[in-house]
């Protein structure tokens, strides 16, 4: 194994800068709270990606470390969001964040 | 010509030709809106509802705690490549996560988390 | 070849981190066992008791260096000093939280604060990327349950937009991270410091990303948005507990990126945004105090600000000016806490104190809790007689010497500023008002918020008379 990538790397680094803009931009237009927390788990994923690509070409498995973290941390964050939003529902009976509005945000 | 090639042409007409149809009514077209024509179609009968119905938060608690115990399910792969190799530190390790995982399950448990009421 | 990785070092190190957890357990199994739900002074009880033994453990560790987890977790006088902040605050907020809770959810919300605890002390010590990421997210998850465990709507909707807000700037930090590490090739803050990273693009990108996600976790200005209306929206010992814990705990981070792992010579590009950001925050911080009728919100807006000063203090890169931030830091977290203590003191059901009305007429009714806070307001304004005095002039005479006496003034502007709104709970306070609508309800004195103010208060009157800078924390920070 000489740590060569079958795809340039620089490829990778371009797919996970477009997974993560995407992901920003989710945030940023989406008014769902369910959307925004996946256009979130789609920036969590652009860095896994690139952890997974930078563990192979610097043949470093703390890359691959890191990103096995992530991935539990972003179910934690998934789940938490999830019962998050039911609280929201049930006592606000909406999921749109523009009608959450109580604050001054 | 590589053999392919005529399929990659297709394939850029077939894109283009798309692409065309989808933008050239909106820049052709004239638009007289009224709210007959705004209102989504559903064989001639005025929707009631909105399109995704709403169902019980329990899908959404089920969900969650699903999600929770599969990713943690999931740290034992890596524990398990290595098992022979971390001896007895891997395994005391994967004991104390396993106590407290099992606090956390009896936890919810107790609070009614799996409770389909 | 297989290290064993669980060393007695790495037990050694840990040990604090682990008290919590285990008190987290205790609670809730204590909550399992116990008919119908655990009373609010057991829980209470068994997590004062972790923290303390967390704070005793992590005093034993001042000065001894041990390196846990592949050199990711490192103890010495630094992460013991944030260690004990984050134990300070956290049995301030419970000791508030044992008056003020709401009894239907104690135990898991007692065992949310310490697993949270664990995070912030996890990031006080941590010197890998991997260790910042986790304690960050351990503590930010805890927080967004928190905030969200009570029956009020704001409540709830201030968790959500938190959640999503700050998940986002997680994200940013985490790109930025990744980033780092394609260009080192380790998750190592120290690998991070070797020269040749300076030329690489990747390290620049990647430490920019890294420095807004940070950025927005100390929510200085541009990123503060989600302050005040998660802290408004919050139960008050939670307030209390995220104003003083999450500040500790990035500020660690930040200093420990700062110092120990930056290219040699880069410290002033890199860092300067942030130093902008942290004039920009001083000054539009104690801006925002002043139209605000909201003690939650109005110390939310001057945290923002405080965040700005403590940053001052290390914007030269000065041995003398972490001294001094700590010092400062440790200073706002009795000062803040204090001022959160005497709020829970005056608070019932509805959570009263969190409104400046309720301090209406407070000298008449409870003499010497106005006092302390007048005493608490002065400090957090930096009044002479207080250690909130002493601090900023150890900052502005360190911002002096290093060249940044641009942040030097924006800081006094900023305090010139912030005079009046903290005079404004002053004086509701001590001018008699005409219609005294509150004085009806005067709560029974609550032991614990009253200790909790004593305590704040000696913990102020002490940082001015014997200013604790700890001389060997910059030798210990790598």
């Amino acid at each position: 194994m000489t740590g060569a990538l079958p795809v340039a790397l620089g490829n990778y680094v371009a797919l996970a800068s477009v997974m993560f803009f995407i992901g920003v931009v989710g945030v940023l237009v989406r008014r769902n709270p369910l959307v925004m927390l996946m256009s979130i788990e789609l920036m969590f994923n652009a860095a896994n990606v690139l952890f997974m690509a930078f563990a192979r070409a610097w043949l470093q498995n703390a890359g691959q470390i890191f990103a096995f973290l992530v991935i539990t941390v972003a179910a934690a964050e998934a789940a938490i969001g999830l019962a998050i939003v039911v609280a929201v529902f049930r006592s606000a009976a909406t999921v749109d964040v523009d009608e959450v509005r109580s604050l001054h945000g | 010509m590589n053999p392919y090639g005529p399929v990659a042409l297709y394939l850029c007409v077939a894109f283009a030709a798309a692409l065309l149809f989808s933008v050239l009514p909106g820049l052709v077209a004239r638009r007289k809106p009224n709210p007959e024509k705004a209102e989504a179609y559903e064989c001639g009968v005025e929707p009631t509802s909105a399109v995704a119905g709403r169902f019980p938060v329990r899908f959404y608690l089920i969900a969650m705690l699903f999600v929770i115990f599969d990713v943690e399910a999931a740290s034992f792969y890596p524990w398990a490549v290595q098992m022979h190799a971390l001896r007895i530190y891997g395994l005391l390790e994967m004991i104390v996560f396993i106590i407290v995982l099992g606090i956390g399950y009896a936890y919810v448990w107790k609070k009614g988390g799996f409770a389909w009421r | 070849m297989i290290l064993n990785p669980f060393g007695t070092a790495d037990w050694m190190a840990i040990a604090p981190i682990v008290a919590l957890a285990i008190a987290s357990l205790l609670v809730l199994l204590a909550d399992l066992v116990a008919r119908p739900a655990i009373s609010r002074y057991g829980a209470v009880a068994i997590g004062l008791l972790g923290t303390a033994a967390a704070a005793v453990l992590a005093a034993m560790q001042y000065g001894h260096v041990y390196a846990a987890f592949f050199g990711g977790f490192v103890t010495g006088g630094f992460t013991t000093v944030f260690e004990e902040i984050v134990a300070i605050a956290l049995a301030g907020s419970l000791a508030l939280y044992a008056t003020l809770g709401d009894p239907k959810r104690i135990g898991g919300t007692v065992a949310l604060m310490l697993w949270g605890s664990c995070g912030a002390m996890l990031m006080a010590g941590a010197a890998n990327l991997m260790t910042i990421f986790l304690g960050l997210e351990l503590l930010s998850l805890a927080l967004y349950c928190l905030c969200g465990m009570v029956d009020r709507r704001g409540a709830r909707e201030s968790a959500l937009k938190y959640l999503i807000l700050s998940s986002t700037a997680s994200g940013f930090l985490l790109f930025g991270m990744a980033l780092l590490f394609g260009a080192s090739g380790s998750v190592l803050l120290a690998d991070l410091a070797r020269p040749q990273l300076a030329a690489n693009p990747l390290f620049w990108m990647g430490s920019g990303l890294f420095l807004i996600g940070l950025a927005f976790k100390m929510s200085l200005v541009p990123f503060h948005a989600w302050a005040p209306d998660v802290y408004e929206g919050a139960p008050l010992p939670v307030t209390a507990y995220m104003s003083v814990a999450t500040k500790a705990a990035t500020l660690a981070v930040f200093a420990r990126v700062l110092y120990a792992a930056l290219p040699a010579g880069t410290a002033s590009h890199v860092m300067l945004p942030v130093w902008i950001v942290a004039g920009i925050s001083m000054i539009a911080g104690n801006v925002g105090m002043l139209a605000q009728h909201d003690l939650k919100r109005l110390l939310a807006y001057s945290g923002i600000a405080q965040v700005g000063y403590i940053l001052t203090a290390m914007a030269g890169g000065s041995a003398l000016g972490l001294r001094y931030a700590i010092y400062y830091l440790v200073a706002y977290t009795f000062m803040n806490l204090g001022a959160f203590a005497v709020a829970t003191a005056i608070s019932g059901e509805h959570e009263e104190g969190a409104r400046l009305v309720s301090y209406a007429g407070l000298a008449r009714r409870r003499p010497w809790l106005a006092a302390a806070m007048t005493f608490f307001m002065l400090a957090l304004a930096g009044m002479p007689p207080t250690a909130g005095f002493l601090g900023k002039i150890l900052i502005l005479a360190t911002s002096a010497d290093s060249g940044y006496a641009w942040l030097g003034g924006l800081l006094v502007a900023g305090t010139a500023i912030s005079l009046y709104a903290y005079a404004k709970v002053v004086r509701a306070m001590y001018l008699p008002q005409s219609g005294d609508h509150h004085v009806a309800d005067l709560r029974p004195i609550a032991p614990l918020a009253w200790i909790s103010v004593t305590l704040c208060l000696i913990g102020v009157i002490a940082m001015t008379f014997y200013p604790l800078t700890p001389s060997n924390v910059l030798p210990l920070l790598r």
